[in-house]
């Protein structure tokens, strides 16, 4: 597969909730190669001292219009200096990097986002809603107004999410894993377990969901989050622990069969 | 007015002075979307070792001003892989190449050097500087007696061109330079990662699981200067030059200070065309001053 390294222009950049922003760029090449579960290593204009590319998924990607949508949460400085990013500015990115989620594409499949986590699984969900096989969603945010995802997933699939916030400011009170464990339940219940469960968010909340998915016996998949350099698999920094020893998570990952996950 | 490019570092026939620096390139395959290996000087592949190692615990980088910190601790999958895979691959490629060779012990450099007198290599590098090991690498590097033991037993088991990598993080570098070089070293490259830590004050914690690594980057460019101009000063064996490289006129500056040729590392990370904007930029250099070969800017500062 061809691997960019595109210079791309900031359409827009907008807050969209606590601490979350909405980036959109023009990026033609990777836009058209990009498939769920893969990232774009980026090199923010402006960024001075700070020498390092950061990685990101895509929330969604437009192929005829060659767009590329990133969500981003602030959470050092290069995040919060993104945030001037304006309309018209060049950033620099290597992309499409990493392996794709691997869904069944018939049968159940169920996708849990955590927080900024809803992000990198709308495209597969796209994809799922696309195929013959049928999709339910879990989210899970600290707050209704974190929950930014849900009502384009709403749209997509035509019916809300399953949601849970922190707060009980939507959906129910908590984490989204309760959701998860009850899916499982019902659907083992009513004879027609879900086969393949997705999840991307913070690596508490994937290693509870991989242990529940397990539990019930369904495939899990997760995407791993690593500090990178290269972000193209040659310098080791971004490795995490397997059953099959390290690999990286940007080229060998960023998505790994929960089964081999070393937590 | 084309400028003639190629230099020669000790033995090594190079088409051009810019190799890669190890551990910032693998084995050139994971660039190839990006540049013609082929172009390069030469490509010097991530250190390897006998058997293979697994490296240090996660995290295992941490952004610092204008640099970076590193404690990859020597991954690698060992010698018969980079053979068998990764070898065969450049040499297909048409790229010159020098392997870094590590080791926990002496004979566990030999024994890597042995393990590839066959196969397609252009020189040895022989990592005497790792930062990021318990073994071998920067304890063999910052004690002369050792450098003169490794240096010579490498030098038994191979008549290709030996480089010598130096720590910087020693009082006297010419000290083990001139150690290297009376051991039979046919080149000298330099600097290896500068040791450095980085802390989280608000966890209290430090931000590399092994607390400390190996710093790098445009910021260590004055140290990485300073080293290679006394090492100029000091030995007769020319000179790899690193340490921050980003563009040609970063490399012009190590040739002035005596490098022969140099390295691009950390550079690779954020911008991975930066080796083939090195050349380009060397060459641009010599053609605004009126420099037709590369060779007349060794060592030529004016001071």
């Amino acid at each position: 597969m061809a691997l960019y390294n595109e210079t791309v222009q900031v359409l827009s950049n907008e807050k969209v909730g606590p601490r979350l922003y909405l980036l959109t760029v023009a990026s033609p090449r990777i836009a058209s190669d990009l498939e769920p579960g893969q990232f774009v290593h980026m090199k923010v204009p402006r960024m001075e001292a700070h020498i390092l590319r950061r990685p990101f998924s895509v929330y969604a990607c437009d192929r005829e219009r060659g767009t590329l949508d990133i969500l981003y949460q602030v959470v050092g400085f290069g995040t919060d200096h993104m945030t001037s990013l304006l309309p018209g500015e060049e950033c620099e990115l290597i992309g499409p990097v990493g392996a794709v989620w691997n869904p069944p594409l018939q049968g159940r499949c169920l996708l849990v986002g955590g927080g900024v986590g809803a992000a990198p699984l709308f495209m597969l969900c796209e994809k799922l809603v696309a195929s013959e096989a049928a999709v339910d969603v879990v989210l899970g945010a600290q707050t209704n107004d974190a929950l930014v995802c849900r009502s384009r997933y709403a749209q997509l699939l035509g019916e809300e999410p399953r949601c849970a916030t922190d707060d009980g400011s939507y959906g129910r009170a908590g984490f989204c894993t309760s959701l998860v464990e009850e899916a499982l339940e019902e659907a083992g219940a009513a004879g027609a377990q879900y086969d393949y469960v997705a999840v991307c968010g913070p690596e508490p909340l994937m290693k509870i969901v991989a242990d529940i998915a397990f539990k019930y016996d369904v495939r899990c998949e997760v995407s791993m989050e690593k500090r990178m350099a290269c972000g193209i698999g040659a310098c080791l920094s971004c490795v995490v622990d397997t059953t099959e020893g390290k690999k990286r998570a940007c080229v060998d990952g960023p998505v790994f069969d929960a089964r081999k996950a070393v937590w | 007015m084309a400028v003639a490019m190629q230099v020669n570092l000790g033995g090594l026939t190079m088409k051009n002075p810019v190799t890669t620096a190890s551990g910032t390139f693998a084995a050139g395959r994971e660039y190839s979307a990006f540049v013609d290996v082929s172009a390069l000087g030469a490509v010097t592949t991530k250190g390897v070792s006998l058997h293979g190692w697994e490296g240090n615990a996660s995290p295992r980088i941490a952004e610092t001003p204008s640099g970076m910190l590193n404690s990859i601790g020597l991954q690698n999958p060992g010698v018969d892989h980079l053979k068998e895979v990764e070898l065969p691959w450049l040499a297909s490629q048409g790229a010159t190449t020098i392997v870094n060779v590590s080791g926990h012990s002496f004979g566990e450099y030999v024994a890597v050097i042995e393990a590839l007198e066959e196969a397609p290599v252009d020189a040895y590098e022989v990592n005497i500087s790792c930062p990021n090991v318990d073994a071998g690498g920067m304890t063999i590097g910052t004690d002369p007696a050792s450098v003169t033991e490794v240096v010579q037993r490498c030098r038994e088991a191979t008549e290709r061109p030996l480089i010598v990598k130096l720590t910087p993080n020693v009082t006297d570098i010419t000290e083990i330079a001139r150690a290297a070089e009376a051991a039979g070293a046919d080149a000298l490259s330099l600097i290896n990662t500068l040791m450095g830590m980085a802390i989280d004050a608000e966890r209290r914690k430090p931000l590399l699981a092994r607390v400390v690594g190996g710093f790098s980057g445009p910021a260590v460019k004055p140290v990485a200067l300073r080293l290679v101009w006394e090492c100029h000063k000091a030995v007769k064996i020319p000179l790899l030059g690193m340490g921050g490289i980003a563009s040609g006129v970063d490399a012009v500056e190590f040739m002035l200070a005596g490098a022969t040729a140099v390295a691009v590392g950390t550079a690779n990370f954020y911008n991975p065309t930066a080796t083939v904007e090195v050349i380009a930029g060397i060459a641009d250099y010599c053609e605004r001053h009126g420099v037709s070969d590369v060779n007349e800017l060794i060592g030529a500062l004016e001071c």
